[in-house]
């Protein structure tokens, strides 16, 4: 393959060749902007702290939030509460995504029971569910059931909105086709309508996957004994806010990263 | 020649949330086997509702439509439809948009049919595309593939919506000419719909002229030129003649 490819470039006009050096400078340029974006904002926060511009006991520094998570590691306790935060998103956001795409196909099947829902449907969309939170306690009692129950009632809704739309948002000449050829609605469903919807649907992903952690630490604000949401509560009611800093540290890197899972998938579906 | 398709006094009213709408007035024709029939008229006349009739997607309101001496029934399996654009499904290949009738209709593990669609592929020029996905294929050869879909069902009367118009001018009249030595080659029997009168008369046997809302038949006429195909009706002294008269008929 190598010594093919070095063969071609030869051939390569020069407008060719300036257009690539200029595409391969252009991406240069953005990863060294975001580089230095993060060095001078990382590098000022501590030069700010260290020489007491800033108070550190209100704003925290990058040295004190590496430290905070060390000591937390060493404690043990870190490991209890990235693991409960994680484990309650990745609940939340399967059981969301699973349940709103199985009501979007309800709703999608029953042009009258779409009609009939339409309404609550929008009612549920505007409602912050948030206000819910007291309720929840009462209903499933505090702890990892109410914050999973909190997570997926923020993303169900707009999962079933989204699928639901993409669902509709079908060429009914599509429909009349598969029909002209003696499709069944099932067949319909599952060799035209969710094929059709993949791209929508990874997109829904990527939105709940920032919903869920939304979900997820205003569960645990609202009663919890671990997690992230509960020590950044935590920290902040002792006033060591290290340990809020290092909390919301650890969920930016954690949010990231189920980003990063679920962004191939995009690449992959969508064209 | 015997009657494939006919319409007996056919009327179709559809509703709307306003009123009720009479499309076909009294819609009386046939269409012998093995010959391309075309239908013309003013724009919103109830052309394609025609072809909905005779697909089975909707029945008359009145009347009788005869396929081959029985009634049409519901989805009438007899019939392959071709749409405007060509609807082939972008996640899957093109072999994989050939056989997805076969797979609708439980027959896609069928050695036979499946012998069928692959010779329709290679007599075709499409068989190196087989793996392709359609967003790969030119807009005509994409149309072709539409047509292939269809007639791998082996429909008895192929129908025709207006099959070309999503294309630009050059790409139709080429479009035109593959799709009609592929139905006569295959030995089809279709029916088009169009506002194009050219299109419509470098392709058919008979014009089938309808009046505006609510349709009736105004006129059939038999059509019959020198050439073979569309490209060399279009250049015989005779197409200007026939042209001034069908749309004379039509204003």
């Amino acid at each position: 393959m190598k010594p093919r490819k070095c063969k071609t470039t030869k051939f390569y006009s020069k407008a060719r060749r300036d257009y690539l050096k200029r595409l391969k400078k252009d991406k240069a340029w953005v990863l060294l902007g975001q580089i230095a974006i993060f060095v001078c904002f990382i590098g000022i926060w501590q030069l700010l702290a260290d020489t007491g511009v800033i108070d550190p006991f209100f704003f925290s520094s990058p040295s004190r939030i590496v430290t905070t998570i060390i000591d937390l590691a060493k404690g043990g306790e870190l490991w209890l509460h990235i693991w409960t935060s994680l484990y309650e998103t990745i609940i939340g956001f399967i059981i969301a995504t699973i349940l709103g795409v199985t009501i979007a196909i309800l709703l999608w099947w029953s042009e009258r029971l779409r009609k009939i829902m339409e309404p609550y449907l929008i009612i549920l969309n505007s409602l912050p569910k948030i206000a819910l939170g007291p309720m929840i306690i009462f209903w499933v009692g505090s702890g990892t059931g109410a914050t999973i129950v909190m997570c997926v009632l923020i993303c169900i809704v707009i999962t079933t909105i989204s699928m639901l739309n993409a669902f509709i948002s079908i060429d009914s000449d599509k429909v009349l086709l598969m029909k002209s050829m003696h499709a069944n609605k099932f067949q319909i469903l599952f060799k035209l309508i969710l094929p059709h919807a993949l791209p929508e649907f990874v997109s829904v992903l990527k939105i709940n996957v920032g919903m869920s952690w939304v979900g997820t630490i205003m569960g645990e604000y609202l009663s919890s004994k671990a997690g992230l949401g509960y020590l950044i509560n935590y920290g902040s009611q002792i006033l060591k806010l290290d340990i809020v800093m290092a909390s919301i540290t650890l969920l930016c890197i954690l949010a990231a990263g189920m980003y990063l899972i679920v962004s191939p998938l995009e690449k992959r579906y969508k064209k | 020649m015997t009657n494939l398709l006919e319409f007996k006094k056919v009327k179709y009213f559809y509703q709307t949330k306003e009123s009720e709408i009479n499309a076909l007035e009294n819609v009386t024709f046939s269409v012998q086997e093995k010959t391309f029939s075309s239908i013309v008229g003013p724009s919103g006349c109830g052309k394609t509702t025609i072809l909905s009739l005779t697909a089975g997607l909707l029945s008359p309101s009145e009347g009788e439509i005869i396929l081959n001496g029985k009634p049409i029934q519901k989805n009438d399996s007899r019939i392959g439809y071709m749409f405007q654009r060509d609807h082939l499904f972008e996640w899957r290949t093109i072999w994989q948009n050939i056989i997805l009738g076969l797979e609708l209709q439980k027959k896609h593990k069928d050695p036979e049919k499946l012998a069928f669609a692959e010779e329709l592929l290679k007599k075709y020029d499409l068989y190196n595309f087989k793996n392709k996905k359609p967003r790969q294929l030119s807009g005509g050869m994409r149309q072709r593939v539409a047509l292939i879909r269809t007639l791998v069902l082996e429909p008895k009367l192929l129908l025709l919506d207006e099959p070309f118009s999503a294309l630009d001018f050059q790409t139709r009249l080429k479009v035109c000419d593959d799709v009609y030595d592929i139905i006569k080659s295959e030995q089809k029997t279709a029916l088009l719909v169009t506002h194009d009168i050219s299109e419509a008369l470098s392709m058919s046997d008979r014009i089938i002229i309808l009046t505006k809302r609510p349709a009736s038949v105004k006129k059939v006429v038999d059509i019959s030129f020198q050439g073979s195909s569309p490209l060399l009706k279009r250049e015989d002294e005779e197409f200007g003649k026939y042209f001034e008269m069908i749309w004379r008929n039509l204003v």
